[in-house]
C-alpha cells in the first residue's frame, strides 16, 4: 500500500473504532445490558484493576476481572429487580476523548480512550474519570470485545457504589 | 446563649442516658445518628480498647511501613530493624504534621518536612534541624513519636489500645482469637499473607450498621440468591447448599463475649466436608492443596480446617471482620459516614491457581463493583435515612430472644436469623460507653 492508501486505512480504521467505543459508551448510560452484552466476544477478559494502573490479577486484587460468563452473571444480576445499590438506577453520562489507535490488522483493533463520567443518583452527583484500553476483533458479527481495562482514576480512595456499568 | 438546636442536643435535653439508649429487646435510633453519642464513641470505644491495626505480613522488611487508623487517629504500623512491627501515632513532636504521607512505602526514616525533625524506625527522634536553636540533649529528651499504650499481636494480627487499662490482648480475643484460627490455617503452612491490594468502600451511614447479620441475605443480597437457583454446583450456591440461612440449618449465631460476634457454620458446613474436599479437588490446584493440608494437619484436623473455606465470618469488636476471603476494617468518619476497607487474603504454601480462585471469589462479592457489598452499603444508608424518622425512635433487636440459649461454653447461641450477634455487639458497646 502506498503512504496516502496507508493513512486512509488508518484513518477508517481510527472512526470504526471510535464509532463502536461511542456505541459502547451509549448502551452502558441508558443501562441496555443485553445490548452491552452482546459486543462481547465469547473469549474475552473485563478487567477494572484496584489501587493502581498495572497490578498481577493473580496475585493482587481488581474491581473487576471478568470473563464472559461473569459479564452474563452481571447482566444477569443488573437486570433483575433485586440489586439494590442500582435502584434506583444511576443516570448516567459519559463523555469519551483522546481515542488513539495503538494497534491494528486486520483481525485485531488495540486503543486507548479516556472519559469522564457523571453519574447522578439519589440526590447526589459524583464524577468517575477514567482511561480504558480496548481491544476489538472482527467476527463475522462485527467487531466484539477482546478485551477491555478500565482505569478508574480513583481506584485507590474509599469509593462508593459503582455498580453501573463502567 | 440561644445556639441552634442539634440532635445532640435534643437527645441531651431528653435526658437520655446511655442505660436508656440499649435495652436488651431494643436501642435507640440516637445511637447510630447523634454527632455526640458519636464523639463519646470515638472517646470511650475506639480510644480506649484493643483495635485492629494490620496484619504483619503487610511490612516484611525492615522499613516497610502502612498507615492506619485508630478511630480518627493517624498511626503507622513500621517494621523496625529489630524486627518488630512497631506501631506509632502519625504526628510530629513540634508542630502535630503527620511525618508520613504516603500511605504505604519502605523508608529508613520519617522526616516532618515542616521543619525537617527526622525520626527513625522505631519513632525515635534522632535529629532537629539547626539544633543550635535548641539545648543540648533535646533530641533524647524529646524521645519519640508518642506510641499507644499497648501494642500486642495474635499470630501475626496486630492490635493497638490508646488506654492502658485492657485485658492481655488473647484473654480481650477469647474465642474470638480461636475462630481466627480457621484463616491462618486454612493454609498448610498455618500462614497468610496480606498484600494483595485492598478494597476500599465509603458508605453514608453509621459504622454500626456493619454489624455481623445472618437474617438479611435472602433480601439485601436477593439478586444473588436469585442466581443460585440457575447453577447450584457453582461457587457460592455449592458452599451453600442446603440453605445455610434457614433457621432449619445446623447454623448458628453466636455471642462470643466482649462484643466478638460470630455466624457459626461449623456443623453445618462439617456436615458436608467430603463433598467440599471433593470439590476442592476439582479445581486446579486441589489435589496439591488438599494434599498438603492433610499432610500438614492430619485428614481429621485438615478437614476441620478447610471445613469454613477459611472463612469463620467472625466480627471482632469495634473495626474487624474475618470474612469470606478477607480482613476488614471499620473506619468510623462520623455518625453518617463509614470507610470499610477490604484486604484480600492470600496462603502461603499453596500453588498460585488457589490464590488466583481467591482473588476471583472476593471480588465477584466484594468491592465497589460486585453483587454483594454494594447492596450491604445501598441498605446501609437507607437505614441511616430512615432513622431520622424520630416519631417512634426504636430499633428492634429481639429476635430470636425467645430461643436464644447459653452454650456449654458460655457463648449464647441463637439460629442463625437470630439477633443475638447484635445483642452481643451492643452489650459490649453499652459496656464501654458506661465507663466514665
Amino acid at each position: 500500500m502506498n503512504k496516502h492508501a496507508t493513512i486512509a486505512r488508518q484513518s477508517e480504521v481510527g472512526q470504526e473504532y471510535e464509532a463502536f467505543l461511542f456505541h459502547e459508551a451509549r448502551l452502558m448510560d441508558n443501562h441496555r445490558l443485553e445490548e452491552w452484552l452482546a459486543l462481547w466476544d465469547r473469549d474475552c477478559l473485563y478487567w477494572v484493576p484496584c489501587n493502581a494502573e498495572e497490578v498481577d490479577p493473580n496475585r493482587q486484587l481488581s474491581i473487576i476481572y471478568d470473563g464472559y460468563d461473569q459479564i452474563r452473571e452481571r447482566v444477569r444480576r443488573l437486570s433483575g429487580k433485586f440489586a439494590h445499590a442500582q435502584q434506583p438506577k444511576s443516570r448516567l453520562i459519559r463523555v469519551l476523548s483522546n481515542i488513539e489507535i495503538e494497534s491494528a490488522d486486520d483481525g485485531t483493533i488495540t486503543g486507548h480512550s479516556t472519559f469522564v463520567l457523571g453519574e447522578v443518583r439519589l440526590n447526589r452527583q459524583v464524577t468517575w474519570f477514567g482511561r480504558n484500553e480496548h481491544t476489538l476483533v472482527r467476527t463475522e458479527e462485527g467487531l466484539r470485545i477482546r478485551r477491555k481495562k478500565v482505569f478508574v482514576l480513583n481506584n485507590d480512595t474509599p469509593m462508593p457504589n459503582m455498580t453501573f456499568l463502567i | 446563649m440561644n445556639k441552634p438546636t442539634s440532635p445532640a442536643q435534643l437527645a441531651v435535653s431528653r435526658g437520655l442516658s446511655i442505660d436508656d439508649l440499649v435495652e436488651q429487646r431494643r436501642v435507640h435510633s440516637a445511637i447510630y445518628t447523634d454527632p455526640e453519642i458519636f464523639e463519646l464513641e470515638i472517646e470511650r470505644i475506639f480510644n480506649r480498647t484493643w483495635m485492629y491495626i494490620g496484619h504483619e505480613s503487610e511490612v516484611p522488611r525492615t522499613g516497610d511501613f502502612r498507615l492506619r487508623k485508630i478511630g480518627r487517629q493517624p498511626v503507622i504500623m513500621v517494621r523496625g530493624k529489630d524486627g518488630a512491627v512497631n506501631v506509632m501515632m502519625n504526628r510530629c513532636l513540634h508542630r502535630g504534621a503527620v511525618v508520613a504521607e504516603v500511605e504505604s512505602g519502605n523508608t529508613k526514616f520519617f522526616r516532618c518536612w515542616y521543619h525537617g525533625w527526622t525520626y527513625d524506625t522505631s519513632g525515635k527522634l534522632v535529629q532537629v534541624t539547626a539544633d543550635a536553636g535548641y539545648e543540648p540533649g533535646f533530641c533524647e529528651k524529646k524521645g519519640g513519636l508518642a506510641r499507644p499504650a499497648r501494642v500486642e499481636d495474635y499470630r501475626g494480627f496486630v492490635f493497638a489500645s490508646l488506654s492502658d487499662d485492657v485485658l492481655p490482648l488473647r484473654e480481650h480475643l477469647g474465642q474470638a482469637a480461636d475462630l481466627m484460627n480457621y484463616l491462618i490455617d486454612f493454609s498448610p503452612t498455618g500462614k497468610i499473607t496480606v498484600n494483595a491490594g485492598v478494597n476500599k468502600t465509603v458508605y453514608r451511614g453509621n459504622w454500626k450498621l456493619v454489624g455481623m447479620d445472618g437474617y438479611h441475605v435472602n433480601y439485601v443480597h436477593a439478586s444473588v440468591v436469585e442466581g443460585w437457583a440457575d447453577d447450584e454446583n457453582s461457587g457460592i450456591a455449592a458452599m451453600h447448599k442446603n440453605d445455610p440461612f434457614s433457621d432449619e440449618a445446623l447454623t448458628r449465631t453466636r455471642d462470643l463475649g466482649r462484643g466478638h460476634v460470630l455466624l457459626d457454620f461449623r456443623e453445618h458446613r462439617m456436615a458436608s466436608i467430603d463433598k467440599y474436599v471433593d470439590f476442592l479437588r476439582s479445581i486446579p490446584g486441589g489435589p496439591t492443596y488438599i494434599d498438603a493440608m492433610f499432610a500438614a494437619y492430619g485428614e481429621e484436623q485438615a478437614k476441620r480446617n478447610l471445613s469454613l473455606a477459611g472463612d469463620p465470618h467472625l466480627g471482632v469488636f469495634p473495626n474487624l471482620q474475618v470474612l469470606g476471603n478477607q480482613i476488614r476494617i471499620m473506619n468510623p468518619v462520623g455518625p453518617d459516614e463509614t470507610e470499610v476497607l477490604m484486604f484480600p487474603v492470600l496462603l502461603d504454601g499453596v500453588p498460585d491457581e488457589i490464590n488466583a480462585l481467591r482473588m476471583r471469589q472476593h471480588e465477584s462479592f466484594y468491592g465497589p463493583s460486585s453483587s454483594g457489598s454494594p447492596d450491604d452499603a445501598e441498605i446501609f444508608e437507607r437505614a441511616q435515612m430512615g432513622m431520622n424518622a424520630t416519631v417512634n425512635p426504636w430499633i428492634d433487636m429481639s429476635r430470636g430472644l425467645n430461643r436464644e440459649i447459653v452454650d456449654v461454653d458460655g457463648t449464647r447461641v441463637g439460629r442463625i436469623s437470630d439477633e443475638t450477634t447484635q445483642r452481643g455487639q451492643m452489650r459490649e458497646w453499652k459496656r464501654l460507653m458506661s465507663m466514665a
